[in-house]
């Protein structure tokens, strides 16, 4: 009698990428939300840096 | 600007797109005409100017703002500022900004340039949230 054959099963391999994938995800939101340090040149800013509101403006000249 | 006198502070941020290819050049060029002095006016020479960006043309600019060319085009040759060009991606990159412009409006992010009075109603949103 032949054996129905079972559900396929996922080598560990596969497992192993994946949970990669999902800590690389984690940790790239983790960085993204994390604080950044801006500089600042004073040639490149207008207004006093006692501003109620500073505006940065990342810009490409074309 | 104006109108906010005082309350605003305005700072650009370079992010040279790598699809165009004159981008970096024009980025360190304003640099060196912010260490002769004149970024501001170059700055606005470049956005009325683009994208003619070639080393004769970023010279050219200098001249028309009065920078001594000798020593500004010692600067753009030497790349005097690619470091710190290069610094800004770092940190536009590090904010995950791929596109320009964007903005940081007390550190809130907006993407692409909102009509006038929908900017001025970000910034009178911000100033009215440090009161």
């Amino acid at each position: 009698m032949r054996r129905a054959p079972g559900p396929a099963r996922r080598s560990p391999r596969v497992y192993t990428i994946g949970l990669a994938s999902a800590l690389a995800l984690v940790l790239w939101a983790a960085a993204a939300a994390a604080q950044v340090q801006l500089t600042i040149t004073a040639s490149m800013a207008r207004g006093p840096a006692t501003a109620a509101v500073t505006i940065i403006e990342f810009s490409d000249y074309q | 600007m104006k109108e906010y006198d005082g309350r605003v502070r305005l700072v650009f941020k370079d992010r040279p797109l790598a699809s165009h290819a004159l981008a970096r050049p024009a980025h360190e060029a304003a640099r060196c005409a912010g260490a002769l002095g004149k970024y501001w006016e170059y700055h606005d020479l470049l956005f009325e100017a683009q994208p003619a960006f070639a080393r004769a043309d970023l010279l050219a600019y200098a001249g028309e703002i009065g920078l001594d060319r000798a020593e500004f085009a010692r600067c753009l040759d030497e790349r005097r500022f690619a470091a710190e060009v290069e610094a800004d991606v770092g940190q536009a990159t590090a904010l995950g900004i791929l596109a320009t412009p964007t903005l940081l409006v007390n550190g809130h992010l907006i993407q692409g340039a909102p009509p006038l009075d929908t900017f001025r109603a970000i910034i009178e949103q911000a100033l009215r949230a440090r009161r």
